[in-house]
């Protein structure tokens, strides 16, 4: 930690001097994830076989979301050459300036979806947001679709949704009103509302983060959720009576960008091509249920073929969900948000 | 000795003046310089941790996403029925728990007090002991015996009381009891000590002037807890209004706290101006409160009681 | 309308009072005459605080019965025993001003409003107090929290008033003032009045009886004069005024000291070893021919001689070594006959200030 603020300050003072950054500094980049089984994964698919590619070091350190980005950005004091975000923080911190341009002529895009693919920000992994019920509650009858989950009288059961991801729930939200997967974006937020305002009086929790969504499902609080299928597969690997499944899904892409004034571009440039490229991508679902953003990983052979159903990302699970669009919500996430909290806490 | 001549020499040719008073006085700035020596380290810290960061606080507030002068982030609390609510959920919490603390920890500090020194440390042990733990680890536990399948729900059902699991955990009822929990050493502590203070010989004045247990309790020992009392109070409502974990965790997202809000706020708006804004209300209307307690009981302890 | 105290008596009897298996009170009987201020003296952990709770009914005996006027109260709780009571830290309420600590007594009686003030009122100028009903406790001197006490010890009209140690956290100069005006206030109202102090002078100076305790029993109950001129043990002698013992012997109807025979105005007591009661008040120099038949003669010789203006005090060896102290007025004959240290002297000391007690373990 010590070393790294000292060769920062080398690194502000070389750059106030526009000298040359020391070529020992690029030898080294730190990259911050969300921490945790995912983070363990990453260095494991991506940031380990980088750093020997490369032969360079990666140092790691957790974030908080956008947030930490946009203090370190505007208060001078960068400390990441990398960091991951939710793609609707990478639109908005797109949209503030806080992100180096990248460079696709290091970077390959091809294989990653267009639409998470930015002048500053590409696309990293998949969450999706599925629909969870406990089997001991409904057999293998449970709800499938959003639809059933807002129908109380056919599933009664208590039930918990997001409110911290209010896009999530939004989205959500308008497939329950019975809207096709390829039409819920852009998103009627009123509609979806107005769909919100049909279940909240049935809403027994609103969850604000993962690990509380499966602490919900996992103590029976709860017969049904939407939940984080990294959740999701968790809990089913653990044993837990639990049933759920890509239908009606809502994906949700994890974005990386390099921080305005990262101290090691150019090593960090090199870095990220490795990790969005399709050999590193593929070894993501080997360690951890997000899937590959790259879907030339699913052609490298590497990922066996019965683990492939089980990957969200995999194309033909995406045919079946929602993938949420970052730069709409990059311009109504406040307002949709203030009228999601005027309701929900009505 | 020999400074006691050179003294009185000094000001030997100062006449008309108070004998040794340049010396005296040069004394008594010696000690005041000292004085503020002392306390310099404190007064730095505080301006280093509360007046730089509040004045940085209220100053950020002031300015919208684009960096102009603007009353938006204080506008925004009229546009939005959310903050209104928050804001009033935020004091009913802040009400029911205190009065919670109030309910279970007057009680428990009597018994406390009224037991043996030796007993009564023991018991007091107890009351601190769940300071070791964190607040985390302690309202999990509390989900862990409210919720639906929770231990008081199954032991109900199991006995036969209920037949339907009772709805203690994600809602308020669980927010206030893992607050009350947690908050309730913090009321315990500073009235334990007040009702320690409590001379026996007053209550027993009480009774031998005619007035029965009730009439003692109620005319001499209650008036003489208050203070303690009402330092309790302002703790657990002042620690209410900043709670963050317990109600995020116990509320089901259905009891939604001004600190809470705070959090939501500072990653959904872009500039810090938006939170900080939330930290300036909470702040301002804690001091109010503060301040309107002070005068109550500055009040009564001058007026009400001493007048007829 | 006045203050009109009742005075009733109590009767004490065979009151027994443990903490755990430790005896405080041991069979303790005790008669307190209506109207009478009786004090009880003696050294801490003597029992007599605890009486003074019993009686109040703060602490419960194990055993015994207290009547007041003829009424069992032993098991009457304390609010209902209508007994008056000045606490050592007077016990004011802090939370209430002057007129407001005395009204409560009143106030729990439902006295009406109109005649609470007038009795306050009246209370406040029977101590003095006069005008200050609206001062905080905090505001008032030592003194006047004692008479606040006071004055709320007997506003509503007891049967009995009880005082533990009232005037000890007093200076010296206000303790004799308060001293001689509770004497009068009591000489007043007359109200049966149980008093507790471990200050024997006080005890003297204020007291109709005295009642001294020693280990949880009463030792000897009388008047303060009777108690100093003939007390019956040798801790009474030694408790109430300064005394210096000297071993005697009673043989054949005779008391000797050594080789001396003990004139005594009182027969001579049981054979065996006693105690002569030696006040230095009572001893004088006597020239070698001076004595008569009702004085008894002790050769000794003279140590430190200490000069207190008024008087003085001489310390003397008998020829055993004993030391004894005589203390006299410095009057001129006497200082004219003034001995030197060292210089051999005879010691008067009349038959009948000869005092015998039994010699304790």
């Amino acid at each position: 930690m010590n070393r790294i603020r000292n060769v920062s300050i080398v690194t502000i003072a070389g750059l106030m001097a526009t000298v040359a950054v020391p070529a020992i500094a690029a030898d080294t980049i730190t990259v911050a994830s969300w921490g945790g089984t995912y983070q363990e994964a990453q260095t494991k698919a991506f940031f380990d076989p980088a750093a020997a590619a490369l032969g360079i070091t990666i140092k790691q350190d957790t974030t908080n979301g956008l947030d930490d980005v946009r203090l370190q950005v505007t208060g001078n004091a960068v400390k990441w050459d990398i960091t991951e975000l939710g793609a609707d923080e990478c639109a908005r911190g797109s949209k503030e300036g806080l992100f180096e341009k990248l460079d696709y002529g290091v970077i390959d895009k091809s294989g990653i979806n267009p639409k998470l693919v930015h002048d500053d920000w590409v696309g990293i992994s998949y969450t999706s947001v599925v629909l969870i019920y406990r089997t001991d509650v409904f057999g293998d009858k449970g709800p499938k679709t959003w639809a059933d989950f807002w129908n109380v009288e056919k599933f009664p059961g208590r039930r918990a949704l997001s409110s911290s991801q209010s896009t999530e729930t939004l989205s959500v939200a308008a497939l329950a009103s019975g809207l096709p997967i390829d039409k819920v974006y852009p998103v009627d937020i009123d509609g979806a509302l107005k769909s919100v305002d049909k279940i909240r009086g049935h809403v027994d929790a609103w969850w604000t983060s993962g690990a509380q969504a499966m602490q919900l499902v996992k103590d029976g609080e709860v017969d049904m959720a939407s939940i984080w299928n990294g959740r999701a597969g968790t809990l089913k690997k653990e044993g837990a009576p639990v049933s759920f499944s890509f239908d009606q899904g809502v994906l949700t892409a994890d974005c990386m960008v390099i921080p305005k004034g990262a101290k090691n571009k150019e090593a960090a440039m090199k870095a990220l091509a490795m990790f969005v490229s399709p050999q590193l991508q593929a070894n993501l679902p080997l360690y951890v249920d997000n899937g590959p953003v790259n879907e030339k990983a699913f052609e490298t052979g590497k990922i066996p073929p019965e683990r492939i159903k089980d990957i969200n990302s995999a194309p033909e699970n995406v045919k079946k969900q929602v993938l949420q669009d970052a730069e709409f919500w990059r311009d109504n996430l406040v307002e949709a948000t203030e009228k999601f909290n005027n309701l929900i806490q009505q | 000795m020999s400074a006691q001549s050179t003294l009185v020499n000094d000001t030997a040719d100062a006449t008309g003046r108070d004998l040794n008073a340049r010396a005296l006085r040069a004394d008594a700035r010696r000690e005041e310089l000292r004085l503020l020596a002392l306390l310099s380290p404190s007064l730095l810290l505080v301006f280093a941790i509360i007046i730089v960061p509040v004045g940085w606080l209220f100053w950020l507030s002031l300015f919208d996403e684009t960096g102009a002068l603007s009353a938006s982030n204080y506008a925004r609390f009229f546009e939005q029925a959310s903050y209104v609510r928050t804001f009033i959920t935020t004091f009913k919490v802040a009400f029911i728990v205190t009065g919670a603390c109030v309910l279970l920890g007057y009680p428990l500090a009597y018994m406390l007090s009224q037991l043996p020194r030796r007993a009564a440390s023991i018991c007091l042990i107890f009351v601190i002991l769940p300071f070791w733990t964190s607040v985390l680890v302690r309202t999990y536990a509390w989900l862990v015996i409210l919720q639906r399948k929770g231990l008081i729900n199954s032991w109900l059902i199991d006995l036969g009381v209920i037949s339907q699991p009772l709805p203690l955990a994600n809602n308020l009822s669980g927010v206030v009891i893992g607050m009350t929990h947690i908050l309730l050493p913090f009321l315990v502590l500073p009235l334990y000590a007040s009702m320690k203070t409590i001379d026996t010989d007053c209550l027993r004045a009480g009774m031998n002037l005619g007035a029965g247990p009730v009439a003692t309790f109620r005319q001499i020992f209650f008036p003489l807890s208050l203070p303690g009392l009402a330092s309790g109070v302002v703790i657990v409502f002042v620690l209410c209004l900043g709670f963050f974990v317990t109600p995020a965790l116990m509320g089901g997202g259905k009891v939604i706290m001004w600190a809470m809000r705070m959090e939501q706020t500072t990653s959904l708006y872009s500039n810090w101006g938006a939170g900080a804004a939330l930290g300036v209300v909470l702040l301002a209307v804690t001091l109010a409160l503060l301040g309107l307690f002070q005068w109550l009981l500055g009040a009564r302890a001058t007026g009400v009681w001493s007048s007829r | 309308m006045s203050i009109a105290l009742s005075a009733l008596p109590i009767s004490m009897r065979r009151i027994e009072k443990r903490f755990g298996s430790v005896p405080v009170l041991r069979d303790l009987n005790l008669d307190v005459e209506a109207g009478e201020f009786l004090t009880l003296l003696g050294p801490s952990g003597s029992g007599k605080t605890t009486l003074l709770m019993i009686l109040a009914g703060f602490v419960r005996a194990n055993g015994g019965s207290i009547k007041v006027g003829g009424d069992e109260i032993i098991a009457t709780p304390p609010h209902k025993r209508n007994i008056g009571m000045v606490f050592q830290n007077y016990a004011l309420f802090p939370h209430m001003n002057v007129s407001h600590n005395i009204a409560f007594a009143l106030k729990q009686r439902r006295v009406p409003a109109r005649e609470t003030a007038e009795r306050v009122e009246k209370a406040l100028d029977m101590v003095k107090l006069g005008g200050l009903g609206e001062r905080r406790v905090d505001q008032l001197s030592g003194g006047q929290r004692q008479r606040v006490a006071l004055a709320r010890a007997i506003v509503f009209e007891p049967r009995i008033v009880l005082m533990d140690e009232p005037l000890s956290a007093l200076d010296k100069g206000l303790r004799e003032h308060m001293q001689i005006e509770l004497r009068a206030l009591h000489r007043r109202l007359g109200m049966t009045t149980v008093y507790v102090t471990h200050d024997q002078r006080e005890a003297i100076t204020m007291s109709d009886r005295i009642a001294v305790m020693n280990a949880g029993r009463i030792e000897q109950l009388d008047k303060p004069e009777t108690l100093y001129a003939a007390p019956k043990t040798q801790f009474v002698a030694g408790f109430i005024g300064e005394s210096n013992f000297v071993p005697v012997e009673s043989r054949n109807g005779s008391v000797w000291y050594e080789d001396r025979k003990i004139r005594t105005a009182t027969p001579a007591p049981a054979a065996g070893q006693h105690l002569m009661v030696v006040r230095p008040e009572t001893l004088r120099l006597v020239a070698n021919d001076e004595p008569g038949d009702s004085v008894n003669v002790l050769d000794a010789t003279v140590g430190d001689i200490i000069y207190q203006g008024d008087s003085f005090v001489c310390y003397v060896s008998l020829r055993d070594g004993r030391q004894l102290t005589l203390r006299d007025y410095c009057r001129s004959d006497v200082l004219a006959r003034m001995p030197a240290p060292g210089q051999p002297i005879r010691l008067g000391l009349d038959a009948r200030d000869t005092i015998l007690v039994a010699a304790e373990g």
